[in-house]
């Protein structure tokens, strides 16, 4: 393997995980308040949904960018108050946000547009490139960290103000607090649902993005259940990095690594298809398998 | 484990029942869980047609072919049985595990390995005679659908690994397998789709209402509905599944070996998608399909919410999404509305189910304090 495709699969490695990434970031956020959000995976879809239709009929990428946040963002709203006021079973209620995108995407996508399975409208743009001035010139890391998306660069900032703004910030020590225990932060006078609201609310916008890298990163095209379970995995990666930011930014970098390894393998080997496309999900169940594994024989070791 | 109360299916409460002055509030009871499902059912309903007002259809005109194609005829009526066969298996499937507290969406991925599995007897071996071959074909599919979800199953019991994450990505392993061995190892040369050969006469079950394509796996699955209703209430495992699910921390100290329960109820979840997956080979296809399922594992959690994993509630409701999934296809012909709608409806039969699961839960908190 030469140097030049092991940088290749690194920046192809860094793209694929960025929805991931800030799909993560948005689950990681939920689970320091104590709220497992399993709707990433719908928020996801409602927001390339979104960002594709909005910034087709707009004309304008940036303005479907927008709409996929606020839109993503509406839903988790709902989501919040039937979670947080209505105390439903969190669970089953973000089964339902994840169900009701794949139907509501599927049915507007026919009755909108006449369009089945896929839409791609002609003369949307995708997101611009950027290039980072004296990055650029360093050979290799010049090759594999410059030139992304706008969302990339993004997501890594994310990861540093997500970091920020629980361990820095009163709100962060908040949620944090509500996460460990929520009884003694409602008795110390923690306005907890509002704590929780900010955090859910803050996850759906990072979700819609999510949703929109993957439909205007690089393509501008939305097809049914084009998350396909991404939502899932970026949540594998927060139980891999335990809610911490950095160490689940590296779980999304490993599982989107995995992504770009079985495209390489469907393009560069006669295996069939289907089998390295089974590759990135084994992984994650592997890996949470394994985490779960050491996890237990630590606590084990403490306990004796 | 995650925090999944479920109330008793209404079947539960007869012990309580037998001193004469409860029975009235044991009927009561009843009678309210349907008011609260028709509610539910009502409410999903305009949904719908908020949906179809809001995007230009004719709600009336749609609903009304959605009934009509699936009620309004004899053969209408078989069809919507057909359509509801898979769904009473995956539905079973869904409510043995919740009501132990396991999500367990894992029989999306048994439906297909153990739908491949039947497919696979079926064209293999070709010389055994019906009684035989039939059985084996679903022996086989429930036994590879089981061990599928037996694999989360273990992790979940022993390591914790949280089992609606590992069931949901390993739906995607099945689907994307099945899909490899149709176009790899068992590629039918000169088929254009995606599909194994055809399995022999002899494997394939007796239609009940031709021209319907409605088959014996219904009574199969109808069976296998009451079987369930004997074992939640009637047997060892019945009542082990049902004290997990209602208290993991007090089961264990009654020497209850929780991952044990997790393990079987995990198993008997996967073996109940595996059936559903053979019962649609073997009665429909007559060949293993790829991507022949379109969610009927979620339509089938949809179905257990909405009943509550009461096995009988979870037949009727059955029928009932059957109904819709038969008539979706005509409504999408004859006005116009693409049959997704029918996920919108489960979506917000789902939302419900969210309420309210928490409502009984918060309700019995008060209660106990």
């Amino acid at each position: 393997m030469t140097v030049e495709t092991i940088s290749n699969i690194l920046f192809a490695s860094l793209r694929v995980s960025t929805p991931l990434l800030l799909a993560a970031l948005a689950g990681l956020i939920s689970q320091r308040v104590n709220l497992l959000n399993i709707a990433l995976d719908g928020l996801m879809l409602f927001g390339a949904f979104a960002a594709v239709v909005f910034g087709a009929s707009l004309g304008n990428t940036w303005l479907g960018l927008l709409l996929a946040v606020i839109l993503s963002t509406v839903i988790t709203f709902l989501f919040a108050v039937v979670v947080i006021e209505l105390e439903a079973n969190l669970i089953v209620a973000g089964l339902a946000v994840n169900i009701l995108a794949t139907g509501l995407t599927s049915y507007l996508l026919e009755v909108l547009f006449d369009a089945r399975g896929a839409y791609s409208p002609g003369g949307l743009v995708s997101l611009p490139r950027i290039t980072l001035p004296v990055i650029e010139s360093i050979p290799v890391l010049g090759d594999i960290l410059s030139g992304h998306g706008v969302l990339v660069y993004f997501s890594w900032v994310m990861v540093v103000l997500v970091a920020f703004l629980l361990y820095r910030t009163p709100l962060g020590i908040h949620m944090r607090a509500v996460g460990e225990h929520l009884e003694a932060s409602e008795t110390a006078g923690i306005p907890v649902k509002r704590v929780q609201y900010i955090a859910l609310l803050l996850g759906g916008a990072l979700a819609g993005l999510a949703g929109a890298q993957l439909s205007v990163g690089n393509l501008t095209l939305f097809t049914d259940n084009m998350i396909n379970g991404r939502g899932f995995i970026a949540l594998a990666a927060v139980f891999f990095g335990a809610a911490r930011p950095g160490l689940t930014a590296v779980g999304c970098f490993i599982f989107g690594m995995f992504e770009i390894l079985q495209f390489r393998l469907q393009t560069a080997t006669s295996i069939p298809s289907q089998l390295p496309q089974m590759l990135p999900y084994l992984i994650v169940v592997v890996v949470l398998t394994a985490l779960n594994l050491q996890r237990r024989r630590r606590k084990a070791v403490i306990t004796e | 484990m995650h925090d999944v109360e479920m109330e008793h299916e209404p079947g539960s409460g007869e012990g309580e029942a037998k001193s004469p002055s409860r029975i009235p509030e044991a009927f009561s009871g009843a009678l309210m869980n349907i008011g609260k499902v028709v509610l539910t059912l009502v409410v999903a309903l305009l949904m719908g047609a908020l949906v179809m007002e809001l995007s230009g259809k004719d709600a009336l005109e749609a609903y009304e072919a959605l009934f009509r194609s699936s009620l309004g005829s004899r053969t209408a009526i078989a069809n919507t049985l057909l359509a509801a066969t898979p769904l009473i298996f995956t539905s079973l499937s869904a409510a043995i595990g919740f009501r132990a507290g396991v999500f367990n969406v894992g029989a999306e991925g048994s439906l297909y390995l153990g739908g491949f599995a039947a497919a696979w007897v079926g064209f293999t071996f070709t010389n055994l005679p019906s009684l035989v071959i039939i059985p084996l074909a679903f022996l086989a599919a429930g036994l590879v659908g089981g061990i599928w979800c037996y694999i989360p199953g273990v992790l979940k019991a022993r390591l914790a690994v949280d089992e609606l994450v590992t069931t949901i990505l390993l739906n995607y392993v099945a689907i994307l397998f099945t899909e490899y061995l149709v176009n790899g190892p068992f590629l039918v040369p000169g088929v254009a789709n995606a599909m194994t050969e055809e399995i022999v006469m002899a494997a394939r079950l007796p239609r009940l209402a031709p021209p319907s394509q409605l088959n014996a796996s219904f009574i199969i699955a109808v069976f296998a509905g009451l079987l369930m209703v004997f074992v939640m209430t009637k047997t060892r495992l019945g009542y082990e599944l049902r004290a997990t699910g209602d208290n993991p921390v007090f089961t264990r100290w009654a020497g209850i070996s929780v991952p044990a329960v997790i393990e079987k109820v995990m198993f008997i979840g996967g073996l109940l998608g595996g059936l559903a997956g053979a019962g649609q080979v073997m009665g429909v296809h007559y060949r293993f399909v790829a991507g022949f399922s379109s969610g009927l594992a979620f339509s089938g959690m949809t179905i257990a919410l909405l009943v509550r994993n009461s096995p009988i509630g979870a037949i009727l409701a059955s029928l009932l999404f059957g109904a819709l999934r038969s008539g979706s296809a005509t409504m999408e012909i004859f006005s116009d509305v693409p049959r997704d709608l029918i996920t919108v409806l489960e979506a917000t039969i789902i939302f419900f189910a969210a309420m309210e699961i928490s409502f009984d839960f918060f309700k019995r908190r008060r209660h106990d304090r």
